[in-house]
């Protein structure tokens, strides 16, 4: 599919890459400095918690055009541990590796649209939207 | 044959039109045609009608697109136009009648041409009516864009930022926005937002400002928060939203004054 | 890649002009703190005018960073933060409240000069 590009998160230069894809997305989407900054913040922190917690997954930026709406949106899949309690983790400053507990509802806010799917033992399923204004 | 029926019985319809319209209370009809230039605008839609039935296919286009935005300004409102085209029907068909001009021989075809003349011209007042709406629309949500947060610079190193109206979240990214590009490039040490024209200041509003407060910050200047009337001091504090971390002043004046202390300098009087 | 750091009279000047990576984040920490010790110098600025994106991580470790040189003495003010990255930064939650700022390295400069004649 030419309006979906993905990226395998194993290690940590792969969280690089991912990012800057990302950024190349948003730019040719027509993306202000202010929104490309925010796609590639909520990139780094999705594909961070892919290497610190399931070990390996992957990030997937897809081009939307919906109803005369252009947007982009973020996919982030593993098949790790999963997260047992889902309203936890979207409170802020929780965190168990010792971060800044801002990464899942920073994410939240720094896109338009946050769906997160997980299942303990299965994985993660995070999509995130963000439209052109 | 009606058009030449029309265009000959010009004024006794337009009388007639005005008169059947006066008598009409509905009150969005009434309020039009109070207006003293009415009787000019009633005149030009009623020439636009003629126009039309006259088949002068691109010059009536052209005067209708202008007549619509014209209305539009002037704040008619698209119902009146509509039923005023009605009246207009109605009227030229019971002069026709009165004059004897309908016979049952021709009745139908007249009717028939009655007809689609001013469903066309209903249909496509209405649309431009749409177009130059949406057009207005457009442009005064540009005008609200651009008043949303006019940054000033005052003084070397000093900002200010008039906020006024309510702040909704799509707003409040707009300011942010601005805030700190203006910051960034007018170089300002001291930014005061001044909040005397923001009608509510409830949790998310104030939540908004302390994230601004913040982001000042972060580019590595000062925020200081001005105008707080009485009634927004007593909602922020028993909604219990924490503005500590925020320099607050009451007025403009107190701010710049405090604003220049920050920066190292004062107003003096001149000697002599 | 190593982050080059500078010393200028009893200050310690960083520029970081690319995009950190954990390593190149990490790695800087323990070069700065280890300069702090060579020196003894009791301030520090970090300009970020060329980083154009700021992530959780990144912060923390910035954060850490200030604390820890705090606690060799030497102060640290940052500046040259982008409006972009100052609005994901609140975003994400984080303000960096008691971190000194200034909007340039002259400014910067100009702030630790005060903070440390105080």
């Amino acid at each position: 599919m030419d309006n979906q590009s993905c990226v395998k998160i194993i290690n940590e230069w792969d969280i690089v890459s991912a990012r800057q894809l990302g950024r190349n997305v948003a730019k040719e989407l027509g993306f202000g400095t202010v929104d490309q900054a925010r796609i590639t913040t909520a990139i780094s922190e999705l594909a961070r918690n892919i290497f610190l917690y399931a070990g390996q997954g992957q990030i997937c930026i897809e081009k939307l055009y919906e109803n005369g709406k252009t947007g982009l949106r973020l996919l982030s899949i593993d098949s790790g541990p999963g997260i047992k309690d889902l309203r936890q983790v979207m409170e802020d400053g929780y965190s168990t590796s010792g971060g800044l507990g801002a990464g899942l509802p920073g994410v939240k806010r720094l896109m338009d649209d946050f769906q997160i799917d997980s299942s303990p033992g299965e994985g993660t399923d995070i999509r995130a939207i963000k439209w052109l204004r | 044959m009606t058009l030449k029926y029309i265009q000959h019985n010009k004024e006794d319809i337009f009388k007639e039109w005005l008169n059947r319209l006066k008598e009409d209370s509905d009150e969005t009809i009434t309020n039009v045609i109070l207006d003293q230039n009415f009787e000019t605008y009633g005149r030009e839609l009623v020439e636009l009608a003629i126009l039309k039935i006259s088949g002068k296919k691109d010059e009536y286009e052209r005067q209708s697109e202008n007549f619509s935005d014209r209305i539009v300004s002037l704040g008619w409102p698209l119902r009146f136009v509509v039923n005023a085209l009605d009246v207009l029907g109605d009227v030229v068909f019971d002069e026709m009648v009165k004059d004897k001009y309908i016979r049952p021989e021709n009745e139908a075809k007249v009717m028939h041409d009655l007809n689609h003349w001013l469903k066309a011209m209903n249909s496509e007042i209405i649309n431009d009516y749409t177009v130059s709406w949406e057009r207005t629309i457009a442009n005064q949500k540009i005008a609200l864009q651009e008043l949303s947060a006019p940054l000033i610079p005052v003084f070397e190193g000093i900002t200010v930022m008039p906020l006024i109206g309510m702040i909704d979240t799509e707003r409040a990214k707009q300011i942010m926005e601005n805030l700190l590009q203006g910051v960034v490039k007018h170089r300002s040490e001291v930014v005061l937002i001044d909040i005397t024209g923001v009608p509510v200041v409830d949790t998310m509003v104030a939540h908004h400002i302390i994230q601004a407060a913040d982001a000042v910050h972060l580019v590595g200047a000062k925020c200081m928060l001005v105008g707080i009337r009485s009634e927004i001091a007593q909602t922020i504090v028993s909604l219990g939203i924490d503005l500590n971390r925020i320099i607050t002043k009451n007025t403009m004046k107190s701010g710049v004054e405090a604003a220049l202390e920050m920066t190292k300098r004062k107003i003096v009087p001149l000697e002599g | 890649m190593r982050i080059p750091i500078l010393k200028l009279h009893d200050c310690l000047l960083v520029s970081i002009q690319w995009e950190l990576d954990d390593q190149t984040a990490l790695q800087f920490q323990e070069d700065l703190l280890k300069k702090i010790h060579d020196t003894s110098a009791n301030g520090v600025v970090i300009d970020l005018t060329s980083i154009d994106f700021i992530d959780s991580f990144i912060a923390k470790v910035l954060g850490d960073v200030i604390e820890m040189s705090h606690l060799m003495g030497a102060k640290v003010v940052i500046t040259g933060i982008q409006p972009a990255v100052a609005i994901t930064l609140t975003e994400l939650g984080i303000g960096l409240n008691n971190v000194l700022t200034a909007l340039d390295l002259e400014k910067g400069l100009e702030k630790l000069q005060q903070e440390l004649g105080e």
